[in-house]
């Protein structure tokens, strides 16, 4: 009875962990996120898929270019691929069917400073950039 | 010869006069076969959108390699196909003329003066519109045995005389056929009939040229060779590289930065100070930032400016060198692809695969080289 509690127990945790952790080559990149952003908030206690979720959905102001959200290039299902303003294929951000996003950190940061200019007229937050991660590298 | 002439009633009585062979098969074949490939050369010229450029080409050459067979042929076929033996001088012109003008009927069995005249200036007309048309191709589409040789200005020029030598030709098709139909009623027989079955009336009093006979074999000969060894320059002329053409693929850091969101445009398509003020403007982008690290946008700046429309003369590097007074940065807003573009409806350019006017390789497949040549262009069916 206590073995197998205890045997549940260890597959649900695991099941829950494979379920949020990132592959390992966008797990490093999300950590060196992670590490900035407990560096400038010593209370930071990790990133939310959610939070990410709400992001790449949300409707913002104040973008100095023609998009105002995520998904108007990207497509509104991150699985399959988006298409340029100009008629270009995005490949997929979901990491599940493109495991190349999110492996090279250069990539990254061009690719954020870039868009949150354009669709939201600043530079997004460490937070912000981790949270994306966390949910496209689960999708 | 004897020139008598006789009045126009007391000829042409038809039904018992014998029917004698004067148009050879192959001045028959070479005839209607050189109208079947004018009519092609006018129709995908003046009729036919510019997709037809290829078709045009082949065609001028068939027309040109029609004539040249037809010289071969005025020099050693029979007598009637033999220029020495039709083609006559002005003052047989005018002799000619004058008896039309008084009703009289001196009967040529064969050519007469003015019809030889006529014959000389349509196969003259041919071989000019081959040689400038061969011209144009070579400088302003950079194909062809001239490409090597010849500049965009040149070219251009010799589409002009083309287009006018091609119109004159016209005119002279509209005279060729009205003189055929006013002779017909004149001499009271289908000369076009006889150019379709080679028989002609033999009439007392016509004039015919003494027999000569045809080497056809030799003419064969000679024919083939003149195409092969025409053949064999052609393809060695085209082997160089076409004057002021850019050759090579694009710059592989170029096609990979900017080719993420549009097509690499070739470099040819904007003028160098439009690709500097362009690369200082990476932030606002034409609605987006689409910022470069500097140790990437450098050698890429480098590349655009090296390599702008100034730096090549080709029909697009020449065209688009005249940028948008408003918009000077988008190709598109360039009086030139305003002016080529404007018969395309905005249907095509916003539906799948187009997507946006900017996306020049959906419709011109060799964009990625600059050359935009008509023959490439395959505009796609609107996908709803």
């Amino acid at each position: 009875m206590r073995i197998a509690a205890i045997l549940t127990a260890i597959v649900i945790a695991g099941t829950a962990i494979a379920a949020v952790a990132a592959p390992p080559a966008q797990q490093a990149i999300i950590d060196q996120f992670a590490a900035a952003a407990k560096k400038a908030d010593p209370g930071f206690s990790g990133f939310s898929p959610d939070a990410g979720k709400t992001f790449f959905f949300a409707e913002q102001t104040g973008g100095t270019g023609e998009a105002s959200n995520c998904y108007a290039c990207h497509g509104k299902d991150p699985k399959k691929a988006g298409e340029t303003r100009a008629g270009q294929t995005i490949d997929p951000i979901a990491v599940s069917v493109n495991p190349k996003r999110f492996t090279d950190m250069a990539m990254v940061e061009k690719w954020f400073g870039r868009n949150c200019d354009t669709v939201l007229g600043r530079e997004c937050t460490v937070v912000e950039k981790g949270n994306f991660l966390t949910f496209m590298s689960a999708q | 010869m004897e020139h008598q002439t006789i009045p126009l009633a007391a000829q042409g009585s038809g039904t018992s006069l014998q029917r004698v062979r004067v148009w050879d098969r192959f001045v028959r074949a070479f005839h209607w076969s050189l109208v079947g490939a004018m009519a092609v050369a006018f129709a995908t010229s003046l009729l036919l959108p510019k997709e037809w450029a290829l078709i045009h080409v082949i065609d001028g050459t068939a027309c040109v390699a029609l004539v040249a067979a037809r010289l071969v042929w005025g020099w050693l076929g029979p007598e009637y196909a033999r220029f020495a033996a039709f083609v006559r001088g002005p003052a047989a012109v005018i002799a000619h003329l004058r008896d039309i003008a008084a009703g009289r009927v001196h009967r040529h069995r064969g050519h007469n003066p003015l019809g030889a005249a006529m014959i000389v200036a349509l196969l003259a007309g041919v071989v000019v519109l081959g040689v400038t048309g061969t011209a144009t191709l070579g400088g302003t589409l950079k194909s062809g045995p001239l490409a090597f040789a010849l500049s965009f200005a040149t070219g251009s020029a010799a589409r002009e005389v083309h287009e006018l030598v091609a119109y004159a030709v016209l005119g002279l098709i509209a005279a060729h056929v009205a003189g055929a139909i006013f002779e017909s009623r004149r001499t009271r027989e289908n000369l076009a009939l006889s150019m379709v079955t080679g028989l002609k009336e033999a009439r007392s009093g016509d004039e015919v040229p003494a027999a000569v006979p045809a080497h056809a074999v030799l003419a064969a000969i000679l024919s083939v060779t003149l195409f092969a060894a025409s053949g064999f320059a052609v393809a060695t002329l085209m082997k160089r590289p076409a004057l002021g053409a850019p050759v090579g693929a694009l710059d592989a850091s170029y096609k990979k930065e900017c080719g993420d969101c549009h097509i690499a445009y070739h470099p040819s398509l904007l003028p160098s100070a439009q690709w500097t003020a362009l690369m200082d403007g990476l932030a606002r982008h034409f609605g987006e930032n689409a910022t470069l690290p500097a140790a990437t946008a450098a050698p890429i700046r480098s590349y655009l400016t090296a390599n702008a429309a100034e730096t090549f003369d080709t029909l697009a590097a020449n065209a688009f060198r005249r940028v948008s007074a408003t918009d000077p940065l988008r190709i598109t807003a360039a009086p030139f692809w305003q002016r080529t573009h404007d018969e395309i409806s905005d249907a095509v350019f916003k539906a799948k695969p187009v997507k946006s006017k900017g996306n020049c390789a959906a419709c011109h497949s060799d964009a990625a080289t600059g050359m935009f040549r008509p023959w490439n262009i395959d505009i796609p069916e609107v996908v709803k």
